[in-house]
């Protein structure tokens, strides 16, 4: 097995604090409405941000779950705007931009082919490439900005009805702010056979980052959407409250597939929905690293007949780590599937949550849906807890839940170890393997970017 | 339809001099999950506190060499069901009884709570103290006429000495149209072994609390429960057992059947606190679903700030295998004996724990009428 | 140089407080096959564990000396590089890592030399071939959902591939069928040189049947009470362990 050592640093390059414009920062109305000039968008979303903010005001903060107290949105500069506009090609992007994301591996990524890179540097998108064939294809993938003007219809038809905006103060306050974030579509019976992928991160003090992920994936259409971040450290309080919201319409298919390594003092309250159409398939794979504190639980609705959704996702909490993460699922209607296998690792302090919900609808007959957790322990001061809720309001359904926490087994080390392994690799190597589902269902780069991550939290004192 | 866990409750007793009626919040689990998953807790609305408890007679004690006294110590209770009801025994139990079971002969305790129209309601603290190397059986019973709309509202505590072995089988078979809250608190000392079988038939709302503190090294808490609910009764079941000595053991097993549009909540939770290395827990429940319009929530939670254990819940909800059915079927069975009969199968793996053949008996036979 | 491989000395090791051994002694020397016997409970793990360290089995007396290095308290890893290899009764399942990805890692840390994939490759299917081995199972997990006489071979293929000096074969005979017993025998077989050394450690005598062993050793309740060549084995089959309680 091939260790490659990585330097943590190349995940904390800060780029010089360059942005030309900075809003004021408290959350009133007049801040939106400057947003919404600023972004030149239409009425409509005018309108929309400044009724989202006003649900923001009315909704309280959540009265479970890790403590946000800490989280001062006064304080929170919402909204921060590089000085590049939007680039066609590589060379028109500025250089100290594109040497951290040459540290990233952007253009690495590139070239391999990759069907397009959608990189969002703090609020905007300043990177944008696809092959033309896609675009032959009437594939659409813009920055969300883009698509509010150019897209009008299908933007408005999508935006935000998959995750309401009172679903919670987050996204009420996401709707209010949000900016960047990317938008795909694919037409009726398009296959995408090359992942899409966007790389986004935050790079300035005290900005929060909101940005918007809409993804349709029209009936018997496929395709594959990586989205993947990472942060730089800084010291004062960050905020992400992003939203993805993907639409897998009748005999559609879409994986969704994302490696979140926020920085160690993120605040991470991300909102993610699919809403799965007939005989479709919708598959999340998910690898939570970083952050203070992650709030996380993508969810399917599985509205049409025969829907399925797979979960495979990760999670690793390190010292002062505190990570709730989980999967929701509401069978909406007959024949629906749902699989979930969801694993976390805490060490050095770490605490993982599993928090999930299963719901099986009374009209959703002969549906299927298990449930696998398992917890890693690393150590005695560490973590995991796993409070998963099932619902069952139906009798056709074959349900079933199971949830393990233990630590590596001295045995199993001692076994390890008499093949000539050291203990610290004895292990890293119990625990690659622990991870490998979820390495084996992502793209072979980006799984050894994970087994990277995983090392580097094995190797925190 | 009813909306979720807001139940109407029907008020007992009118209780004009109290003003307002009391919104109970019941059942909290130790750790809150998002509201919408209605699970945090039971709410009743406009339920009746009586303050007023007349005398509850109808008792029988069956005893083998064990002291009862009409006394009990100060009730602390680390979660119990809510403040109100607590509170209720606290200053209005018309029953009080504390039984102690001092070390080695074994024993065999029943007491037995029947409702009539001249018992309505029981407001019950019992605690239960078995010494130091004591072995012993404690069945405590529920019944009540047909008629009678009953209220209970008991406490019951248990506190293992070190190396005892007790036995605790408690068997609600009251009607459908009465209230059962039940609040159980076991603290586990070192080398214990508390087993508890829980029999949840009757109730319109039965909402059982049990809390388990293992505190001593190699404590053993194992619990067997078995629910049977039908037409629109409500099961809450709270339990939480927390590890804390070395090497201590809990192993918790819910089978349950709903039929009609009756409705179960279970909360299990296992919370392995520092401290408690080498220690195991497990956790299952199964819920056999006779209705498309029965309802099971179930949370199980796992718990875990200490890296040397062991724990594990599985939980499953479907209704019986059609094919076991069809096979039963086809041996001369009618459709409602067949499930009977599948349903009692089910409950065998908890029942075959219970010594007593009379007491099985009538279980199986109680499973039989609600069933019929 | 010397011939010397291992030599136990007046070895005295607890587990769970218990004393288990109770001064033993053993010496084994390159080119030989030991086999040490005894009935459950004897102290025969422990023996193999001990000579690993296993950090579950307390030495409270005695010594451990491995060509001429004083092992009795360095750490498996080091142990294992140095040369000793033990095949566990009961071998460790490991989810996620394959049979491949691990032997490749544990030679690479024993040899020290960077692997050579496509030979190492051929190796590994050459030794699979002779061990009746199903080829599918390199990608599987190591040992996850292997059947009992899978992971005893695993286990021989593990030997064959790290190729250690001194090879303990943990009860690896035991709840084998004759036609296995035959495999791991053969595998000895095929490791089996001048300059390394196996010491066998069983409670029946079945692979003593296809196996031509140099020493064996029967241990009671923690001690040796007799050392003999094949012929012991043999007079134990005949009338066991009774004779030495």
């Amino acid at each position: 097995m091939e260790i490659q050592e990585i330097n943590r640093n190349i995940y904390d390059i800060k780029n010089k604090d360059e942005y030309d414009y900075k809003i004021k920062k408290g959350l009133t109305h007049e801040i939106i409405e400057e947003i919404s000039k600023q972004k030149k968008d239409p009425e409509w979303m005018r309108e929309f941000r400044l009724k989202a903010l006003d649900v923001y005001n009315k909704l309280e903060l959540p009265t479970w779950g890790p403590d946000l107290s800490e989280l001062n949105m006064e304080e929170i500069a919402t909204y921060v705007r590089p000085k590049t506009g939007l680039s066609n090609s590589w060379e028109d992007v500025p250089e100290d931009i594109k040497s951290t994301f040459d540290k990233l591996g952007i253009p690495e990524a590139e070239k391999t082919s990759l069907a397009g890179v959608g990189a969002q540097y703090d609020s905007e998108v300043v990177y944008h490439s696809m092959k033309e064939e896609l675009i032959k294809q009437g594939v659409i993938y813009t920055d969300m900005e883009t698509a509010v003007r150019e897209y009008p219809e299908l933007v408005k038809t999508h935006f935000m009805k998959c995750v309401p905006v009172n679903d919670h103060k987050f996204v009420a306050l996401h709707g209010a702010v949000w900016s960047g974030g990317s938008f795909v579509y694919v037409p009726k019976g398009v296959k995408v056979d090359i992942p899409l992928q966007s790389y986004f991160r935050l790079n300035s003090p005290e900005s929060g980052q909101f940005e918007h992920t809409l993804i349709i994936v029209d009936e018997e259409a496929s395709l594959h959407f990586i989205e993947g971040c990472s942060a730089p450290k800084y010291n004062k309080v960050n905020l992400h409250a992003g939203c993805v919201e993907l639409y897998v319409k009748d005999n559609a298919y879409l994986r969704y597939s994302t490696i979140e390594n926020w920085s160690k003092n993120m605040l991470n309250l991300n909102t993610k929905k699919a809403i799965v159409g007939k005989n479709a398939k919708m598959e999340w794979v998910s690898g939570s690293f970083g952050s203070k504190i992650s709030m996380l639980y993508p969810m399917s609705i599985l509205n049409g007949d025969g829907a399925k959704t797979e979960y495979t996702g990760i999670s690793f909490a390190g010292g002062g780590q505190n990570l709730d993460n989980g999967f929701k699922v509401i069978h909406n209607s007959a024949n629906t599937s749902s699989v979930v296998n969801a694993k976390s690792i805490s060490k050095n302090g770490g605490k993982c949550t599993y928090r999930g919900l299963v719901r099986i609808n009374e009209n959703a007959k002969n549906s299927k849906s298990s449930v696998s957790c398992e917890s890693l322990m690393l150590d005695d001061v560490s973590i995991s807890d796993t409070i998963p809720t099932n619902d069952i309001r139906t009798d056709e359904v074959e349900f079933s839940h199971e949830a393990k926490i233990g630590k590596i087994s001295e045995k199993t080390i001692f076994y390890l170890m008499s093949r000539g392994l050291s203990e610290e690799d004895a292990k890293a190597m119990i625990v690659r393997g622990f991870a490998s589902p979820i390495a084996k269902e992502l793209p072979v780069e980006y799984a050894v970017e994970m087994n990277n991550l995983i090392n580097l939290e094995l190797d925190q004192p | 339809m009813v909306k979720n866990t807001k139940e109407r409750m029907p008020s007992m007793v009118d209780y004009s001099e109290r003003g307002d009626m009391e919104m109970l919040k019941l059942n909290e689990i130790p750790v809150r999950t998002s509201k919408n998953f209605d699970i945090n807790n039971i709410e009743l609305e406009e339920h009746n506190i009586l303050n007023n408890i007349e005398q509850f007679k109808n008792i029988t004690i069956t005893e083998e060499n064990c002291k009862i006294e009409n006394n009990t110590s100060n009730i602390e209770l680390v979660y119990g069901l809510g403040k109100i009801l607590t509170n209720q025994v606290k200053m209005q139990a018309n029953q009080k009884l504390k039984l102690t079971i001092d070390n080695k002969q074994y024993k065999e305790n029943q007491i037995e709570f029947k409702f009539d129209s001249n018992n309505v309601n029981l407001v019950e603290d019992i605690e239960i103290i078995a010494n130091q190397n004591s072995e012993s059986t404690v069945i405590i019973k529920y019944l009540s006429d047909e008629n009678v709309q009953a209220y209970h509202n008991g406490i019951l505590r248990v506190n293992a000495k070190k190396n005892s072995k007790i036995d605790i089988i408690i068997f609600n078979m009251m009607n459908i149209k009465s209230n059962n809250f039940i609040a159980i608190q076991n603290i586990g000392e070192e080398d214990s072994k508390v087993n508890f079988i829980i029999i949840d038939f009757g109730g319109n709302k039965s909402v059982t609390n049990y809390y388990s503190n293992l505190i001593g090294e190699k404590s053993n808490n194992t619990i067997n429960t078995i629910y049977l609910g039908k037409e629109n009764q409500i099961f809450d079941l709270n339990y939480i057992v927390e590890l804390k000595g070395e090497k201590s053991n809990t192993n918790i097993e819910v089978q349950g059947a709903l039929k009609d549009v009756a409705k179960k909540h279970f909360k299990g939770t296992i919370d392995f606190k520092k401290g408690c290395k080498k220690s195991t827990g497990n956790e299952n429940e199964s819920c056999m679903l006779l209705s498309d319009t029965a309802r099971s929530i179930s949370l199980p939670m796992l718990l875990c700030s200490e890296e040397e254990v062991e724990g594990n819940h599985s939980n499953s909800a479907g209704k019986i295998g059609e094919k076991e059915l069809f096979y039963i079927m086809s041996r001369g069975f009618e459709i409602k004996d067949a499930m009977k009969l599948m349903v009692k199968a089910k409950f065998n793996k908890i029942l075959e724990n219970i010594k007593d053949e009379e007491l099985k008996e009538q279980i199986l036979n109680e499973i039989d009428n609600r069933l019929s | 140089m010397t011939k010397d491989l291992l030599e136990i000395k007046d070895l005295y090791v607890k587990a769970e407080e218990k004393e288990i051994l109770k001064g033993i002694n053993i010496k084994i020397r390159k080119g030989e096959i030991h086999v040490i016997m005894g009935p459950n409970g004897s102290g025969k793990t422990t023996t193999a564990n001990a000579i690993l360290n296993n950090p579950s089995y307390k030495k409270t007396q005695g010594k451990i000396i491995f060509e001429e290095q004083d092992i009795t308290n360095i750490k498996t890893d080091e142990i294992a590089r140095k040369g000793i290899f033990m095949s566990f009764q009961l071998p460790e399942e490991i989810p996620g890592v394959s049979v491949t990805n691990f032997l490749k890692y544990a030679k690479n840390k024993v040899t020290g030399k960077p692997i050579k994939i496509f030979e190492f490759k051929g190796e590994l299917k050459k030794y699979m071939e002779e061990l009746n081995m199903n080829p599918k199972n390199i990608e599987r997990s190591l040992n996850v959902g292997f059947s009992g006489g899978e992971k005893k071979k695993n286990e021989i293929l593990q030997m064959l591939v790290l190729n250690p000096k001194l090879a303990i074969l943990d009860e690896t005979d035991s709840g084998l069928d004759v036609d296995a017993i035959k495999t791991v025998s053969k595998g000895i077989e095929m490791f089996k040189n001048e300059n390394n050394a196996v010491l066998i450690i069983t409670h029946n005598t079945k692979i003593l049947h296809s196996l031509k062993v140099d020493y064996v050793h029967v241990l009671v309740n923690g001690k040796i009470v007799k050392t003999g060549t094949q012929e012991l084995a043999k007079e134990i089959e005949e009338k066991g362990y009774g004779q030495y309680k």
